[in-house]
């Protein structure tokens, strides 16, 4: 009977040679696949950004310019849109830049009083100079004359936009956490508005807040609210597109958070109220910190995808008035359209580093919220 | 110790309580819901109701018509089933794809130790950057450049690798994966459509399904590494000494025990792929034309055709809110874990 | 059989924006010309506003994918300069049964022309003019709007007053000023007239002398000044309505005046969408009887000099706004196809189809033939009172006919020019961010800088080869 033959190459037996692939199998093809469509396109975008793209005879042209898109952006006739239109700050502005200040530095003081490693100041202090920016263009731009460009807009949209996403899905997840019959068709009709696509959700929006033909006209006549146009106003539109932000995402936050809540251990909650604690503390020492770790990343997911809004304020009000509402993704989607490539690339450059910016330090400094992030 | 007598729950409302919370419940459902209700008779307009005012109740202030059904579905079927057909496999596939190669890595990031060193990926970078700068300047043909690049790397890797110690673990490469959300898409179409172009994929599902794949496995991942992380290591431990292989464990073992997870991650992505937007209007261009591009497209020069974007943005919403409907019970269990431990 | 099918087995790939209009009878004529001739024809659609942007890549890259494109002849100037469009002087002045002599003489020779050669088959007439409510203004004893003195009183007078009989107020002018849709062209429907005296070859947006914006003067000052002014007598958040929405409010009897293309001419006239039938009148685009003279920038008087094309004293320009859709080929693709490609606009533009499918509203097709307005008999079939036939084809012979039409800007990244700093600066104005002078500070400041980065002497040129100056 002939012998099974020795493996060719001698050594090991394949199955313990899959075996030591099998991290690499693994893991590879999602690496390279990631690799391919990040990294690549990244590094392209960034080529772009610091060129000048031109059609010409036979295909196009890419001419590397330096630094000039940025600087039209920043500092030339393109400051408007995307800065703002900057004015000297009123003291009511300095009071703010001020406070924000002394709360962005709080921790940085506090860790070196403690006495943490100088890596962990410096990184505070560079979160602290980031915000005191951002702090200063606000107040640059919402005192009196001044005009918000796409950069605060964005960060309107984003902030504002969370703040209430939350609170509301927060909301929700309590009511629906009682006990309390047809709570499941609730969290099935809750979830429909998060499953239609942006572009859609963008339209059927427009539909609605149509004055003349829309289904709430007859309540504006009513209210006398007649004349008002929403989309008029930059106010009027900003609101507009973060109403249907909101109606979109609240499902979002409402089912994570829902989810958190359902999941806790009712024997605590029990023993605490068997014991006399009023539900008011029940929420402040047991619920609470229970759902924050879960809200922490909740908040930090819907940021990233928030600064990438573009549907809304592009179908409401493409971006007016004026440029009221327009957001930085939807002005660098604008200028991509006109074919002003380098500067599409260079504006989404931008909101690439800023939503960097406002992730790294939300997570750095919730750290001791208790997460792992 | 409980009272014999009946109880309220601990958790259940007072009477008042109940009053309000439903009654808070009912305005937010009829905030969900009215939108919803518009757009389903809008779609049963013509054009002079859809501009003479707002029309609210079908038979009453208004006809309901068909016209929008008939050109869509009559006139235009091919061009309507085309994009239809292409969302539904676009989206499958790309789901099915991700979620198999996300959960992969999520179970090696989780399983097994890594430790890529910093020399090693910055050697990986540059090479990148010289290729790239190669077929941009100097006009080297790009499989040459691909090739180039790749020896290069290898070099520089078994050469100067060893001089840099310092290494990486899963941690970071689990945030590297998943900070790939923050790219925002129009950052990437250039490139990515001229890659597309010189491999010859341009207006076909392939690509989309690609890209949706590249542009998912960050939310896989991402969910799938802390569902993984609640499965007892003791199972899989008994199971090695048995003498396993790691697929086999993998497949048999850790796949079966978090389906609800892997269900949650897929209904995610499917609904993600389901609704992009900017990434196919321009990978696509004739056959690979998705649904939301044909909403778009309703927005013609003469002004958007209200009743048209209605009729489609129902025929979208339905195949997923029941999909949703189905599987509701798996999305908050799964997305919840995914979002406890970040 | 084989002669009778010249194009059997060849497949032509024509793109254009998702319709109805436009793409509509591009499908339906297709089955036919393949009974005649052999070849299929696959209509691609996108939505619009990406068309420009796919054409361009599809081109630029070198992808070709479409063999053939129903596009705006605006855009011809970024196609023509790097090559992508077929030449077809010649096979147009071969072609016996596309009439070309019946074509307006503004889109036969400006635009589908370029530096002197055809690159496009006209299949649409694109240009602005005024509608107004005929039943209103016959009981208020008014005139139709000739200057835009007349146009705003008339929208002051009717302003607030139920024009519609369903007890709401109603608006006097309703114009399209949504911002990044298609509003930016309405203010030069407006200030044209006050900048373009001599004729299409003069311009409206450069000076062809010096490639000076004609934007830092008293005529366009005044301009968007009235532009502004209408606001006051339209709806609320007339400056968040696009096309269609102004469109579906003049249909449906909520506006007295408005601006548009020449789809209002036969939306009125289809019960589908419209509740004023047999109300509709329409104009010329209103004039001036002041132009601006170049070289001071300041308004002068019309007379024989400076308004040699005025009617009765009063210089209009109306202005071809976007061109007209037409259909251009593929440079790159092989004989055959190309020659299908061109068979198929031929017949789609020859007056046997033309006619019939500008009659309808849903082809998104507007007259630009000389035929098509000179018979009535075909809009009276098509559903329209021979009275509003009789005015609406009157004011588009007016207009066509008027040497003095406006091109469009047609040099390369026009749309950087228009959409981008245009476009921005007016709504902003509109939207009290900015002064009207701050504004045509910014628009003049954004246009210069365009011009410098892409050579100003290629600009240059480029402009003029679009007017057909040739010196």
């Amino acid at each position: 009977m002939p012998q099974p033959a020795e493996p060719a190459g001698g050594g090991r037996p394949p199955a313990v040679y899959g075996e030591r692939l099998a991290p690499a199998v693994f893991i590879l093809p999602a690496v390279l696949v990631v690799l391919a469509m990040s990294i690549f396109p990244l590094i392209v975008s960034l080529y772009l950004s610091l060129s000048r793209f031109k059609l010409a005879k036979g295909g196009f042209t890419v001419d590397f310019i330096g630094t000039l898109n940025f600087q039209k952006l920043l500092v030339g006739s393109q400051q408007f849109h995307l800065l703002g239109k900057l004015v000297p700050l009123s003291p009511v502005a300095w009071a703010w830049v001020a406070l924000v200040a002394l709360a962005a530095l709080w921790p940085a003081i506090s860790g070196l009083r403690r006495g943490a490693g100088w890596g962990f100041v410096v990184g505070r202090l560079v979160i602290a100079t980031g915000l005191v920016a951002i702090a200063l263009l606000f107040g640059a731009t919402a005192s009196e004359g001044g005009q918000f460009g796409s950069l605060g807009v964005t960060l309107i949209y984003v902030f504002g936009g969370v703040t209430v996403q939350y609170l509301i899905g927060l909301g929700l997840a309590f009511l629906c956490a009682q006990k309390l019959a047809g709570r499941r068709l609730f969290r099935v009709v809750f979830f429909i508005p998060m499953m239609i696509t942006p572009v859609g959700i963008a339209y059927t929006f427009r539909m609605l807040t149509d004055t003349t033909k829309g289904p709430f006209a007859p309540f504006w006549q009513l209210a006398g609210l007649g004349d008002f146009a929403w989309a008029a106003t930059a106010w009027g539109a900003r609101i507009a597109v973060m109403i249907g932000d909101a109606w979109q995402w609240i499902p979002f936050m409402f089912i994570v958070l829902l989810a958190s809540l359902e999941a806790q251990p009712v024997d605590e909650v029990e023993a605490a109220m068997v014991d006399g604690a009023s539900r008011w503390q029940v929420f402040r020492y047991l619920t609470f910190p229970a759902i924050l770790p879960v809200s922490v990343t909740l908040v930090l997911i819907r940021m990233i995808e928030a600064f990438k809004i573009v549907d809304l304020p592009n179908v409401l009000t493409n971006g007016g008035p004026g440029i009221a509402s327009e957001s930085l993704t939807l002005h660098a989607f604008m200028a991509w359209r006109a074919l002003d490539l380098g500067g599409s690339a260079a504006i989404a450059y931008i909101l690439l580093f800023v939503v960097t910016f406002f992730c790294v330090s939300f997570a750095t400094l919730t750290r001791r919220a208790g997460v792992a992030a | 110790m409980r009272a014999t007598r009946r109880m309220r729950a601990i958790d259940e409302p007072t009477p008042l309580g109940k009053a309000v919370s439903y009654v808070l419940l009912g305005i937010w459902t009829i905030v969900v819901l009215f939108p919803l209700y518009w757009v389903s008779i809008t779609a049963f307009k013509v054009p002079i109701d859809v501009n003479d005012g707002p029309f609210y109740l079908p038979f009453i202030d208004f006809q309901p018509a068909l016209d929008a059904w008939q050109y869509l579905f009559g006139t235009m079927l091919a061009d309507t089933l085309r994009p239809y057909l292409n969302t539904v496999i676009v989206a499958i596939c790309s789901s099915v794809i991700a979620v198999a190669i996300g959960t992969m890595a999520a179970y090696a990031l989780v399983r097994l130790t890594y430790r890529p060193r910093v020399g090693a990926i910055l050697g990986f970078v540059l090479c990148v950057i010289l290729a790239i700068l190669g077929v941009a300047l100097v006009g080297v043909p790009w499989p040459v450049a691909l090739a180039c690049g790749l020896a290069l790397f290898a070099l520089l890797l078994y050469g100067l690798g060893r001089r840099f110690r310092r290494a990486l673990g899963n941690d970071d490469i689990a945030f590297w994966m998943v900070s790939q959300r923050i790219l925002p898409p129009v950052t990437v179409v250039v490139p990515v459509y001229v890659v597309f172009q010189h491999l010859g994929l341009l207006d076909t599902r392939t690509s989309l399904v690609i890209t949706y794949v590249a542009v998912n496995i960050p939310i896989v991942v991402w969910l799938m590494r802390d569902f993984l992380m609640g499965i007892p290591l003791e199972l899989e431990e008994s199971a090695m000494i048995d003498g396993a292989s790691r697929y086999r464990i993998f497949w048999s073992i850790v796949l079966p025990l978090s389906t609800p997870g892997l269900a949650a991650t897929f209904i995610l992505v499917l609904i993600m792929a389901w609704n992009e937007y900017l990434l196919a209007l321009f990978l696509s261009s004739a056959n690979a034309q998705t649904l939301p591009i044909l909403i778009a497209a309703q927005n013609a020069t003469r002004g958007p055709q209200w009743w048209s974007m209605s009729v489609l943005i129902i025929v979208m919403i339905v195949p997923v809110v029941l999909l949703a409907i189905a599987l509701e019970r798996f999305i908050s269990r799964g997305l919840l874990i995914g979002a406890v431990k970040g | 059989m084989a002669q009778d099918k010249p194009f059997e087995g060849v497949t032509v790939n024509i793109v254009t924006f998702t319709g109805p209009q436009i793409a509509e009878p591009l499908q339906r004529r297709a089955p036919d010309f393949e009974k005649l001739t052999g070849a299929k024809v696959q209509v691609i659609t996108v939505p619009f506003s990406d068309l420009y942007n796919k054409l361009l890549t599809d081109f630029a890259t070198g992808t070709n994918s479409y063999d053939a494109a129903v596009f705006a002849p605006q855009w011809m100037g970024d196609f023509i300069e790097p090559g992508y469009l077929e030449v077809l002087t010649d096979r147009v002045k071969g072609d016996a049964a596309l009439k070309w002599d019946d074509i307006a003489p503004f889109f036969r020779d400006f635009s589908a022309s370029y530096k002197g050669d055809v690159y496009t088959i006209p299949l649409d007439g694109d240009f602005q003019m005024a509608y107004y409510r005929t039943d209103l203004l016959k009981e208020a004893g008014l005139e139709p709007p000739k200057t835009w003195d007349d146009y705003l009183a008339i929208a002051e007078h009717f302003n607030g007053k139920d024009l519609n009989g369903d007890g709401k107020a109603d608006y006097g002018s309703c114009i399209a000023k949504k911002r990044n849709a298609q509003s930016y062209w309405f203010i030069t429907s407006i200030a044209g007239n006050f900048l373009q005296t001599q004729g299409t070859s003069e311009g409206a947006f450069f000076d062809t002398a010096t490639m000076t914006p004609l934007i830092d003067n008293d005529g366009f000052r005044k301009a968007l000044q009235i532009y502004v002014d209408s606001t006051k007598y339209g709806p609320p958040d007339e400056i968040n309505l696009d096309v269609g929405d102004t469109r579906g409010l003049f249909t449906s009897g909520r506006c007295a005046l408005t601006l548009d293309w020449g789809d209002i001419g036969t939306l009125a006239i289809d019960p589908k969408t419209s509740k004023v039938q047999d109300k509709v009148g329409a104009v010329i685009i209103p004039g001036t009887k002041e132009v601006v003279d170049r070289a001071t920038g300041k308004l002068v008087a019309c007379d024989a000099t400076t308004c040699p094309n005025a009617i009765d004293g009063v210089n209009h320009a109306p202005f071809a706004a976007f061109g007209g859709w037409s259909g251009a080929i593929n440079a790159a693709k092989d004989a055959k196809t190309k020659d299908a490609a061109y068979a198929f606009l031929s017949y789609m533009s020859a007056p046997e189809q033309a006619n019939e499918d500008v009659t309808i509203g849903i082809t998104g097709f507007n007259p630009y033939r000389t035929s098509q307005f000179e018979n009535q008999d075909l809009w009276i079939k098509a559903g329209m009172s021979e009275a509003a036939a009789k005015s609406y084809l009157g004011a588009i012979e007016a207009s066509l006919n008027s040497p003095n039409m406006v091109l469009d800007l047609r040099v390369p990244q026009n749309q950087r020019y228009q959409q981008i700093v245009l476009d921005t600066a007016i709504h902003r104005t509109l939207a009290g961010e900015t002064k009207p002078d701050e504004a045509i500070q910014e628009i003049v400041t954004g246009w210069d800088e365009i011009t410098e980065e892409l050579g100003k002497d290629d600009q240059l040129t480029a402009y003029k080869a679009s007017l057909g100056v040739t010196k």
